[in-house]
């Protein structure tokens, strides 16, 4: 059953290696070192950027005094609600020629042409890292913050004690100490900006995924798809294993709960740089973008275009109850075994399942597109020999598709959930039953299943949500005339009518929010 | 009496490594068994073996003459009639207490549950609290709880894992006492895991001391420790201090305490009959010791602690380095020393236990 999760891959991976060196060596020659260039100083420029917003916020956060900690606690986590597209689309509405900033500023200076005056050009390469990056920053935030606050506060006291500063002691303990967690965060980070591709593809930024969108959709030429899909698949790799190795590292956390942090005490030009800081991240990523699209639903929308918008939230629903539901039963599925199996190698199917988060969607669906069709033309072939009519692209060409990446891509969160679910249950609960006479179904049915039945509950929800957000899978695998509410909205910005699709972006943002308001919520929690 | 357990040639691997060998262990009914040994030794491995947890390599698990284990027949935990109670209780926590209670019974028709539980509340006072769910209960409660859970399907054998180990140093005692009242009312046979002897004492009928993988001893507590049968089981009772002493000419003792009498009369125990000249060692208790003013001096006071029992000292020999030195001699007294104090002790008469323990090997 596994196996057949990670096959598409394994059947991608095959066909990226076997594929002719004639068709690499052309790319080679004409777009890839242009678009493998794009892609790495795009990373590169995201990740540094994430850690500067994200450490520098969760470094004020923890270790100052910096007013407003409480709602910029908060504030700081949501712009990862936010698609980049969105913001990109609503950035380059508000600093484009003809938006509001550079008209109101003509107008005051009586500027005439372009030519009077410098202003910035979003739509570049540097403008879609900003962007990406002001998105993605919350996962640096959220995973220093905590990795701050978990640091066993003795050591801070030790420094303080051997004649360390706050500020000397967070540079000289606290900040390498979290370096860890800032590296696994700096890799997830890389591994969404990688995988994105409706941002890059509004700028025109040539990558490796609009690469693979443009030559499987444009031309149709799968082979050199795949291929790019491989090359991008091999950077991907690359991430995973440096990750694993920064997590390997990752000891030096204590859970001593201690709340007399060693608070740096700001001056007051520090406070209001600080403070300026932070509550522009949190403006710059998530309440102006935000705003803007309340505003465009308050003035554009009408009934009519809510209305038009239900058959494909209906579709998006459809797709994301279904992919959120296997998931979960796939996920209870490999998590009973390794907790309840015998078998030596009882934790692989968890393990190899969860693999898929790290594949962009775009890989997957050339993954999933090259598995399916054979094996759709194999039936049709059959039922033409067996007298029946041809059953079409049954696999390939149908929901199927679409549901079958999800689940690849989304496992790895539903085995999280259930997983660090059940590691919260006792190993004697899992003896209790059979010491009064119970056998494994009713232990699973009677105890098992019901402990477990608020992180089963909090895993669909998690998928579902990610599966209403996902967009370049979908875009790549869906039927003919086939929209999920992500696929409209991403239409619309293509042809500069968000306005038509504003009250669904702000459903998926709010969607969004749901799972940071449960991360958050768990937090509070376990720290009482 | 009937023998609820029976235990032969048990061995148990666990990833390649030998856990259990060749345990032999008899329980009748209505015994109360203390299974001690170091940590690492393999208590818990037994109990879970015995409840169905863990697999045997080899040999005979027979419970109350019906149910035979073997290698060959294993019987799933389930179908074993025998009861546990968890270190951490394992209540399930989505269960109220009488849910709790009542799950190992559920097959049964209602008024036999109904009429079980009210003995079990009962007994266990636990009245007015079945409604409530673990977590709202307090430690002693909890503790409770998982007996009466344990004893509702009426098991053969109760197995209990450390019950006391989470239990505050003072209701510990109350709490022995009130549950092997409550083993003993029921006719129940129970063996418990513990790393702490003086539970044994309190609460057990027997006890056994296991060291790496084996049953070393198994007796009375008082039998046991009056003649433990080899240097490890002393060694880890704590029944006294090592001297070494050898046998000269068959007719004294000697010591670094001075010489004895030899006397058959006077050994309670002496492993293998050493040869002449052979190093032994002599298991010294406190009390065996007293101080000789008149003699010249022969240990110096290392270590003073002050306890219940008056002062309480470590002394050395003021021999280094011989084959009779040694360190950490026990000795009690009212008399307050001063440290680095040297005084002459003596051995009184008594009946000596002697092992061949290797002189510097700590279990």
């Amino acid at each position: 059953m596994v196996l057949t999760l990670i096959f598409p891959l394994l059947v991608l991976i095959i066909e990226g290696i076997s594929a002719s060196t004639d068709l690499f060596s052309y790319l080679w020659q004409t777009v890839l070192p242009d678009y493998i260039s794009n892609t790495l100083i795009l990373g590169v420029f995201v990740v540094i950027l994430a850690i500067l917003f994200g450490v520098i916020s969760a470094a004020l956060i923890v270790h100052s005094n910096i007013a407003g900690k409480a709602a910029l606690r908060w504030l700081l986590m949501l712009p990862l609600a936010m698609p980049a597209y969105l913001v990109a689309y609503l950035y380059t509405d508000l600093f484009d020629y003809a938006g509001p900033v550079q008209r109101t500023l003509r107008l005051w200076f009586n500027w005439q042409s372009p030519n009077d005056y410098w202003f910035f050009d979003i739509r570049t390469l540097g403008g879609a890292s900003i962007i990406i990056a002001l998105v993605l920053f919350p996962y640096v935030y959220m995973l220093a913050k905590t990795a701050f606050e978990l640091q066993d506060q003795n050591l801070l006291k030790a420094s303080r004690l051997l004649g360390l500063s706050a500020k000397q002691s967070f540079f000289k303990v606290a900040l390498p100490l979290a370096r860890p967690a800032i590296a696994v965060a700096a890799s997830l980070v890389l591994m969404e900006t990688l995988a994105d591709f409706a941002t890059v593809q509004y700028f025109a930024v040539n990558t490796l995924t609009t690469a693979i969108y443009d030559t499987w959709l444009g031309y149709s030429d799968l082979a050199t798809a795949n291929a790019l899909a491989s090359v991008l698949m091999f950077f991907i790799l690359l991430t995973v294993v440096t990750e694993q190795r920064a997590r390997a590292g990752q000891a030096h956390q204590s859970n001593r709960v201690n709340k007399t942090q060693q608070i740096i005490v700001l001056s007051n030009i520090a406070q209001i740089f600080a403070s300026g800081f932070c509550w522009l991240l949190a403006i710059a990523g998530f309440i102006l973008p935000f705003t803007l699209l309340l505003l465009m639903a308050w003035e554009y929308s009408t009934l009519e275009q809510f209305f038009a918008l239900i058959p494909s939230a209906t579709n998006s629903i459809t797709l994301a109850f279904w992919a959120a539901g296997l998931s979960v039963v796939f996920a209870l599925i490999f998590t009973l075994f390794k907790r309840l199996g015998t078998d030596k190698r009882r934790y692989l199917p968890l393990q190899i399942s969860s693999f898929g988060y790290a594949i962009p969607g775009t890989v997957l669906a050339m993954a999933m597109m090259s598995t399916l069709a054979p094996i759709d033309y194999m039936i049709n072939d059959l039922a033409k020999f067996l007298g029946f009519s041809p059953p079409g692209l049954i696999l390939s060409g149908s929901i199927f598709a679409v549901i079958f990446a999800y689940i690849v891509r989304f496992a790895a969160i539903a085995n999280g959930t259930i997983d660090s679910g059940i590691k919260q249950i006792p190993r004697s609960i899992d003896f209790a039953p059979a010491s009064l006479g119970a056998n494994l179904p009713i232990m699973l049915t009677k105890i098992h299943l019901p402990l477990l039945k608020p992180s089963i509950w909090v895993a669909w929800l998690l998928v579902f949500i990610e599966a209403m957000k996902e967009l370049p899978a979908v875009l790549l695998l869906r039927p003919f005339n086939f929209e999920t509410l992500s696929t409209q909205i991403y239409q619309l910005i293509s042809d500069e009518m968000l306005e038509q699709g504003a009250l669904g972006a702000i459903f998926i943002v709010l969607l969004g929010l749901l799972p940071i308001i449960w991360l958050n919520r768990d937090k509070n929690n376990t720290s009482q | 009496m009937t023998n609820i357990l029976n235990i032969n040639d048990l061995t148990v691997n666990l990833q390649g490594k030998t856990i259990l060998s060749d345990v032999q262990l008899t329980l009748s009914e209505g015994d109360i068994l203390g299974l001690v040994g170091p940590s690492g030794c393999g208590k818990t491995t037994l109990l879970n073996t015995i409840a169905g947890f863990i697999e045997q390599e080899q040999g005979q698990i027979v419970i109350a003459n019906i149910l035979t284990i073997t290698p060959e027949n294993i019987i799933a935990p389930q179908h074993r009639n025998v009861g546990m109670i968890f270190q951490d209780y394992a209540l399930f926590p989505h269960l109220t207490v009488e849910q709790n209670i009542c799950f190992g019974i559920d097959k049964l028709v209602k008024a036999e549950q109904q009429s079980r539980l009210n003995k079990l509340v009962k007994l266990l006072e636990l009245t007015n609290l079945e409604q409530r769910f673990p977590h709202q209960l307090s430690g002693g409660q909890q503790q409770r709880v998982a007996i009466a859970r344990a004893l509702a399907p009426q098991p053969k054998l109760l197995l209990l894992d450390e019950p006391f180990s989470n239990i505050d140093a003072r209701l510990r005692n109350e709490l022995m006492r009130s549950m092997r009242h409550l083993l003993k009312s029921l006719n129940i046979t129970a063996i418990f895991v513990t790393h702490n002897k003086d539970e044994v004492f309190t609460f057990a009928d027997k006890i056994s001391v296991m060291h790496q993988g084996s049953i070393l001893q198994t007796g009375t507590p008082a039998s046991v420790c009056q003649q433990p049968i080899n240097w490890q089981v002393a060694d880890f009772l704590q029944l006294g201090s090592w001297i070494p002493l050898k046998v000269q000419s068959s007719r004294v003792y000697q010591t670094a305490l001075g010489e004895m009498p030899f006397l058959e009369t006077m050994l309670e125990k002496r492993e293998n009959n050493a040869q002449e000249n052979q190093i032994q060692q002599l298991l010294l208790k406190p009390h065996y010791i007293e101080v000789c003013p008149t003699s010249a001096a022969n240990v110096q006071i290392d270590h003073i602690a002050m306890t219940e029992q008056g002062y309480h000292y470590l002394c050395s020999s003021l021999t280094p380095n011989t084959e009779f030195s040694f360190e950490q001699l026990s000795y009690y007294s009212n008399e307050l020393y001063s440290l680095g104090q040297q005084m002459a002790l003596i051995v009184k008469t008594h009946n000596f236990v002697i092992f061949n323990k290797p002189a510097h090997v700590n279990s």
